[in-house]
């Protein structure tokens, strides 16, 4: 199975276990939980159904395309659901199933991991799955974001796609899997990997990305001020990962990283806040 | 204590709470709640046999056997009026006793009497064994605490993971149980992967072997016996072992419901590794148990434990190695990383790390260590020299592995991997040795420092951590001590006893304080407290080693000054102790210390021979200065036995100085004397002891306070 054709059965599996296949965010963030249709999807009361890729970009871990199995950018397949239907975690199994991973064949196991982003004042229980020893999917039942309980709760189930795909093609090597149309996932990523790498570590100019990093805040905070908390929203998930590539440069100390973080966790609640303040009970969730 | 009562006399009842899966820490401790909790509800309230405990990540299960069919009556006793109040002048039952009577639905005459008050006994027939179990599940299910609960559904009902199913019959039936969604019935699930369809429960008895059929080895304990089995025929023919493991092995045992052994090899390329970052990155992130060869060198193997059947091992087997290989890649990555530059080359890196925040950074830190430890080396110069430059080289490399991506990544490699680098960049082995073991013992019972060297530089980090964390107010209190002073102190004190150095742990502890930044308001009370908390810690391993409460106390003074001395002085006195003329010594003694504590005489007054005056003063005082000469000859060989038996020698003497003297004469002089030489002897003793501390007959060992 292609990667390309591991997106495409995972998003049929999940359109037909009900969810919107949504395509991902235009902004560079960490993880796929930073796709609006999680952040505020997560907070309202109303039903949620949706899966989506999400490119994930973490500028500490690019190895300048060296390391087979660490990349600075990748793909996520998230999943989220609220409420959480009954005996999702053998949804969850059967979705492994129809990629070909059979849980009879293979070892799966389910390992504590709860997540929690203290920049987002968010927090959920939940596992690593672990097919084969590889850790394949996160699958966290949110109880908390913005500091405050979810009633009801979503679950979401994040993909890792390209251990997955290691796994099914049997490689060794992220760079050498089959992407689909006759290229593999090298082909399509090795130089990006590299050159942002090379950037991140060390060409990246602290001083714009600071001075950036300002900018967005400040803009995110005048966008509260004004009431429109997904405008907003934009600017903090910019900030956040100006201050991703900041730490990854070096430039930032261990006092000044605690303070960055303290900063974007302050904007982050202040949008959930304001954006429950200002939808109205029917139009909760329609972010 | 649950009661046997005659068999086929009850029914059995069994419950089995199917979850998500639960983290492995949760289960044994949740199994354990739910026996205490069942056998508290049922205690005087239903018969019943054995109640027993089982589970793993999915299952919580309790069985109960021959439950009886109906609980006991209970009886209820409600006070009443006093005796006097419930009669009339005239004889008959007074308004107030009659209305008591009769709120209870009893006659006057049926109120008891008990010592002068009435009381109204009520009896209630004792509900169904159905009721009574149904009550006790649901107090159960609502109060099972775990480390960390969760909600998932919309009731809001809080557990360690979902509930996926509630198995629960008593005798033949269903209980009607309902918790978050979840009604309870005779479905029993097996392995996720590997059960077909749930296998439907008719009787209690059948639920083991169902699971065991569908692939739930339910019981821990034989689940663990599998395992164990499992572990040994794997590693068979590669000469070796696994690594046992206790934590490693009871997670296991709670993370798998049919565990199934891999044995996976390790390419040679990684054997060049650091053995205990191979191993570490093989147990912390894989769960993996390393295989051992008999003198506990890695071979290159290791384990794996899969869920399930041995059913396409060979493709797991892949799976392991792969992702094995790629954490070793990693691991790879951060050591060249680390060895790019030395661990000297890395110092300036902890200026940017903060140790604590009243304490400055891990760079300050290290400096105050390094003070400590030429400090400790330049007191023990006489007594136990160590090589100063030596010393003084690890201490100032002790923390650079803080700030390797290696220790990063794996915390608790602190102190080991620094040894390694240390020797990769050239430092001589003892440097490297005391770097590796600063941080030793790292438990209660593992080895201190192997060298001099290292246990000064270890003793300097000790000695700041308790007196920086004593300033910041980190003060341990209860359950709480982050910063883990009492492992310290407890460190400190064996690595002094066991090396057997002589330092003055309040003195060193006295400059520790004074070298912190952030300056203490009241230092001599801070001093006070650290050295009480040390003592805390010395009791506490005194006791472990089996002396007395009351003969550790008795060494109090001074043995802070002089550990090891201390110890020596303990063990003189336990070995006198046991001779049956020692314990009327103790009484004249105590009789002597006594008198002087009432008459305010230890001002130090030498006694003089010529002031006194009776046979019996003049041969105590030629006794006591004979028997002094001796003991001191026994007391700087360290022979406190010794001194401490001719000390004793003097008992006949004291006994007749008290049968025949009067200490407390008019005559000023020859009272100020007698006093004089009393103390002079009492003195003598307290080179070993106070035994004015010992009780008369040993008392019981306790455990001390943690």
């Amino acid at each position: 199975m292609t990667f390309q054709e591991i997106i495409l059965e995972l998003q049929d599996f999940w359109s037909k276990e009900g969810c919107a296949i949504i395509q991902p965010y235009d902004l560079e963030k960490g993880a796929g939980t930073f796709n609006p249709a999680t952040f505020f999807g997560a907070l309202t009361e109303r039903p949620t159904r949706c899966a989506y890729v999400e490119p994930s970009r973490r500028p500490a871990d690019g190895r300048y395309g060296d390391n087979p199995n660490r990349l600075g950018k990748y793909y996520q397949f998230q999943v989220i659901m609220k409420p959480v239907p009954v005996g999702i975690t053998d949804v969850y199994q059967r979705s492994l199933k129809s990629l070909g991973l059979d849980p009879k064949r293979h070892d799966l196991r389910w390992i504590e991991d709860d997540w929690e982003s203290p920049t987002l004042g968010a927090s959920g229980v939940g596992w690593e799955v672990w097919l084969d020893g590889m850790e394949i999917t996160q699958f966290t039942y949110f109880q908390q974001m913005g500091s405050m309980p979810l009633s009801p709760v979503s679950v979401e189930i994040t993909y890792g796609l390209e251990r997955i795909a290691m796994s099914l093609q049997k490689k060794n090597s992220v760079y050498d899997l089959d992407y689909g149309g006759g290229l593999t996932y090298g082909d399509l990523h090795k130089s990006q990997e590299r050159e942002f790498s090379r950037y991140n570590f060390e060409t990246a100019d602290p001083a714009l990305l600071s001075r950036h990093f300002n900018e967005w805040e400040s803009e995110a905070g005048r966008l509260v001020d004004l009431g429109d908390p997904l405008p907003a929203y934009d600017c903090v998930v910019r900030a956040s990962h100006l201050f991703n590539t900041l730490e990854a440069r070096g430039a930032i100390s261990v006092t000044e990283r605690a303070h960055y973080i303290g900063r974007i966790r302050g904007l982050a609640r202040k949008v959930m806040e304001l954006y429950i303040r200002t939808r109205t009970p029917e139009v909760l969730g329609a972010a | 204590m649950s009661k046997k009562v005659a068999p086929n006399k009850g029914v059995d009842f069994l419950l089995d709470v199917h979850t998500e899966p639960l983290p492995a820490r949760f289960v044994a401790p949740a199994l354990e709640q739910i026996k205490c909790a069942a056998t508290r509800f049922l205690e005087g309230r239903l018969e019943h046999g054995e109640i027993s405990v089982a589970g793993t990540l999915r299952h919580l299960i309790l069985r109960i056997s021959d439950v009886a069919p109906k609980g006991k009556d209970q009886v209820q006793l409600f006070k009443g009026p006093k005796v006097q109040a419930a009669r009339m002048d005239d004889g008959s039952v007074s308004p107030a006793a009659e209305g008591f009577a009769r709120k209870y639905g009893l006659k006057p005459a049926q109120l008891k009497d008990v010592d002068g008050v009435l009381y109204a006994e009520v009896r209630s027939a004792g509900e169904t064994a159905n009721a009574l179990v149904l009550r006790m599940t649901n107090d159960i299910l609502q109060s099972l605490q775990f480390p960390k609960v969760m909600r998932w559904e919309e009731s809001g009902f809080k557990f360690g993971r979902p509930l996926r199913a509630i198995t629960a019959l008593l005798d033949g039936k269903i209980l009607p149980i309902s918790v978050a969604g979840v009604k309870a019935g005779r479905a029993v699930h097996g392995h996720p992967a590997l059960a077909k369809k749930p296998a439907i429960l008719k009787t209690p008895s059948q639920h083991e072997s169902l699971l065991r059929q569908n692939l739930v080895i339910a019981d821990p304990v034989e689940r663990r016996r599998y395992l164990l089995k499992a572990l040994d025929l794997a590693v068979k023919n590669t000469g070796g072992c696994c690594e046992g493991d206790e934590s490693l092995i009871e997670e296991t045992v709670f993370m798998v419901e049919h565990p199934v052994a891999i044995l996976g090899k390790l390419r040679d390329e990684h054997m060049a590794l650091p053995a205990a970052l191979l191993k570490m990155v093989m147990k912390k992130q894989l769960k993996f148990f390393p295989v051992v060869a008999r003198d506990g060198a890695l071979l290159p193997f290791f384990v794996g434990v899969r869920d399930g059947l041995s059913m396409s091992n060979e493709l797991i087997r892949e799976g392991y190695q792969r992702v094995l290989e790629a954490r070793f890649n990693d691991a790879a990555f951060f050591v060249a990383r680390d060895r790019a530059t030395s661990l000297e080359s890395k110092l300036p890196l902890l200026e940017r790390v903060t140790y604590q925040k009243t304490l400055g950074t891990m760079a300050q830190k290290a400096a105050r260590v390094s003070d400590m430890a030429l400090w400790i080396a330049t007191t023990l110069r006489q007594t136990s020299p160590v090589d100063e430059r030596a010393t003084a080289r690890a201490a100032r490399l002790a923390y650079a592995d803080l700030v390797t991506d290696v220790v990063k990544e794996f915390p608790e490699l602190q102190g080991q991997m620094g040894g390694v680098y240390a020797r990769a960049d050239g430092e001589g082995e003892r440097v490297a040795l005391a770097v590796e073991q600063f941080y030793f013992p790292i438990v209660a019972k593992s080895p201190v420092p192997a060298t001099a060297e290292g246990a000064v530089v270890s003793l300097a980090g000790k000695c700041d951590s308790l007196a920086g964390c004593f300033v910041a107010g980190l003060i341990p209190s209860g359950s709480t001590d982050p910063y883990s002073l009492r492992r310290q102190a407890l460190g400190l004190l064996r690595i002094v006893l066991e090396k057997q150095l002589p330092l003055d742990i309040d003195e060193a502890l006295e400059r520790a304080l004074a070298l912190q930044p952030a300056g203490a308001s009241d230092l001599l009370k801070l001093r006070a407290q650290l050295s009480e908390f040390i003592w805390g810690r010395a009791q506490s391993l005194l006791d472990e080693m089996g002396y007395a409460v009351d003969e550790v106390r008795s060494i109090r003074a001074g043995a802070l000054k002089n550990f090891p001395n201390a110890f020596r002085r303990l063990a003189a006195l336990r070995a006198v102790r046991r001779d049956p003329a020692f314990e009327p010594l103790t009484a004249a003694f105590k009789r002597a210390a006594n008198l002087l504590k009432q008459t305010k005489a230890d001002d130090g007054l030498a006694p003089d021979r010529a002031l006194l005056r009776e046979t019996a003063d003049l041969e105590l005082y030629d006794a006591l200065v004979r028997a002094e000469a001796t003991a001191n000859d026994r007391f700087v060989r360290d022979d406190f036995e010794g001194g401490l038996k001719s000390l004793a020698s003097l008992k006949p003497h004291l006994d007749s100085f008290f049968e025949t003297v009067m200490v407390m004469v008019e005559d000023e002089t020859l009272k100020r004397q007698r006093l004089a030489l009393l103390n002079r002897l009492v003195r003598a003793f307290r080179r070993v002891a106070d035994l004015s501390e010992i009780q008369e007959t040993e008392p019981p060992r306790v455990e001390a306070a943690r």
